[in-house]
């Protein structure tokens, strides 16, 4: 499953990203959660994510994929993802989700006082919290900050360093939109977490520094 | 991940892709795959789309234009030839796909991705309580890899403190003995993109732990990305946060929430 905790980035950037996704326990929950994830998806998708996608299938910036597809192939598993990048939006699809009552764990990854005021409009009390501490260990092995950046923006860590750097070489040079650019990113991590236009933001930025 | 050498034209597509930048030129102009660092994530083989071309065609195409001094500039996600081939794995290689490809599901738990739950499912689970903080250590994120030599050093550091590992965690099923963190000999010397070591404590057993994991982690050649999680209060606010100024760490602004809308929820006795 995702793991959106570590994204990196100044405040008025995370404002732009926000990843809701489902979740179903083993023995619990999971038998029989198709149906549910199906709906999770649909109503996602109702609000126009910039990304949204499963691990098992991918993403809907891959090329072969039919969002469609891929939401009538949901069977009982682990879950789904979908990338919205305001919280008035996430807020509608909270509220929404509440009122379908689908019995699956959800969860948000976000700003996290944002994200509270999200439940509490919604009528709810958070349930469990998790917070980054951030990264520890040989951190001279690490990158500059902006490739980081980018980088944390993939659940599972699937977009290289050197693809990012190269990305980002292509978009200085006019070769790439950074539209082009997010994409291709965006296709390297499998389960839909990736926020494109928070990429293309990022990469829009960079083009202009030397 | 392999390279079939009769089809790569050596164009460098794969090298920028590798997620552990373990692909690179060999001395005859094809790609070559560094075995040894490889995680077999297969992020080349699944984003380079294979163009199928037949590799004398592309050659061919590629001295054309250069005899034209035409310049081409390529796709740079695709595979043109298809050279790249994905190896049968075998015990206990196989272990690097399985922590490295998130869509490889780890059968210990049935969860793809890294395999584990965390907060993710704790409205039904109940796996954190109230007075319990959850610790999650993913050593080799970002982009740096580990190697279980390296997590077993840090899982027996941490061991020393008594924390319940948690059982429904792929790393946790590897150790030989919760007790001490020990990891089963066959495996120390496979890579992975990265692994979670994940535990829960009483809360005022978290600074000491983090402590712990401070100085261990100055021991290991690789990256760890650490959370901390709790189970909120009536009143929404989030016991861990405290404990964890306390020790002299700073907490994210982001994170992640469960919403709660599990259902059967979770009740505490």
């Amino acid at each position: 499953m995702t793991n959106t905790l570590h994204r990196q980035g100044k405040i008025e950037s995370l404002k732009n990203d926000y990843v809701i996704f489902a979740h179903t326990a083993r023995g619990i929950n999971k038998e029989g959660s198709a149906p549910k994830l199906r709906e999770f998806m649909r109503i996602c998708l109702k609000y126009h994510p910039v990304n949204i996608g499963d691990v098992k299938q991918g993403n809907i910036l891959q090329e072969d994929i039919d969002i469609e597809k891929l939401i009538q192939n949901q069977d009982d598993g682990a879950g789904a993802t979908a990338v919205f990048t305001d919280l008035d939006t996430l807020q509608k699809v909270i509220e929404e989700l509440v009122r379908a009552d689908l019995g699956i764990s959800i969860n948000v990854s976000g700003l996290l006082d944002e994200v509270q005021q999200c439940c509490r409009k919604a009528g709810l009390e958070r349930h469990s919290a998790e917070h980054s501490l951030g990264f520890w260990g040989a951190t001279d092995r690490l990158p500059a900050r902006h490739v980081l950046e980018l980088n944390t923006l993939c659940g599972h860590g699937m977009v290289s360093f050197t693809l990012i750097q190269k990305l980002i070489g292509e978009v200085k040079l006019r070769r790439l939109t950074p539209k082009e650019a997010a994409r291709i990113m965006g296709k390297c991590c499998e389960c839909g977490a990736f926020n494109t236009a928070r990429a293309e933001q990022l990469l829009e930025k960079l083009k202009s520094c030397y | 991940m392999e390279i079939d050498k009769k089809k790569c034209i050596g164009c460098g597509n794969c090298h920028a892709v590798c997620t552990m930048g373990v692909i690179y030129l060999d001395e005859d102009g094809k790609s070559i795959v560094n075995q040894d660092e490889c995680v077999e994530c297969s992020t080349c083989y699944r984003v380079l789309t294979s163009e199928g071309y037949p590799g004398w065609f592309a050659n061919a195409v590629r001295k054309i234009l250069s005899f034209f001094h035409l310049g081409y500039q390529g796709r740079v996600d695709v595979c043109p030839t298809g050279a790249l081939t994905p190896p049968r794995l075998d015990w206990p290689r196989s272990i690097r796909a399985t922590f490295s490809d998130p869509t490889t599901i780890h059968p210990s738990t049935g969860v793809q991705g890294r395999g584990t739950d965390e907060i993710k499912s704790n409205d039904v689970t109940g796996r954190l309580r109230q007075g319990e903080v959850g610790v999650v250590v993913e050593m080799g994120r970002p982009g740096t890899g580990a190697y279980f030599r390296d997590i077993e050093k840090v899982a027996m550091a941490l061991a020393k403190l008594k924390p319940h590992f948690e059982r429904e965690n792929p790393v946790t099923q590897l150790m030989v003995d919760t007790e001490t963190g020990k990891i089963r000999e066959d495996i120390l010397n496979e890579k992975v993109l990265s692994a979670i070591i994940e535990m829960k404590t009483r809360l005022e057993r978290l600074p000491e732990l983090l402590q712990a994991l401070e100085k261990v982690s100055k021991e290991v050649d690789t990256v760890i990305s650490v959370g901390v999680a709790s189970r909120c209060l009536p009143d929404g606010s989030i016991p861990h946060e405290a404990w964890v100024k306390k020790a002299g760490y700073a907490l994210s602004a982001n994170g992640k929430t469960n919403l709660g809308l599990g259902r059967p929820l979770f009740k505490e006795a």
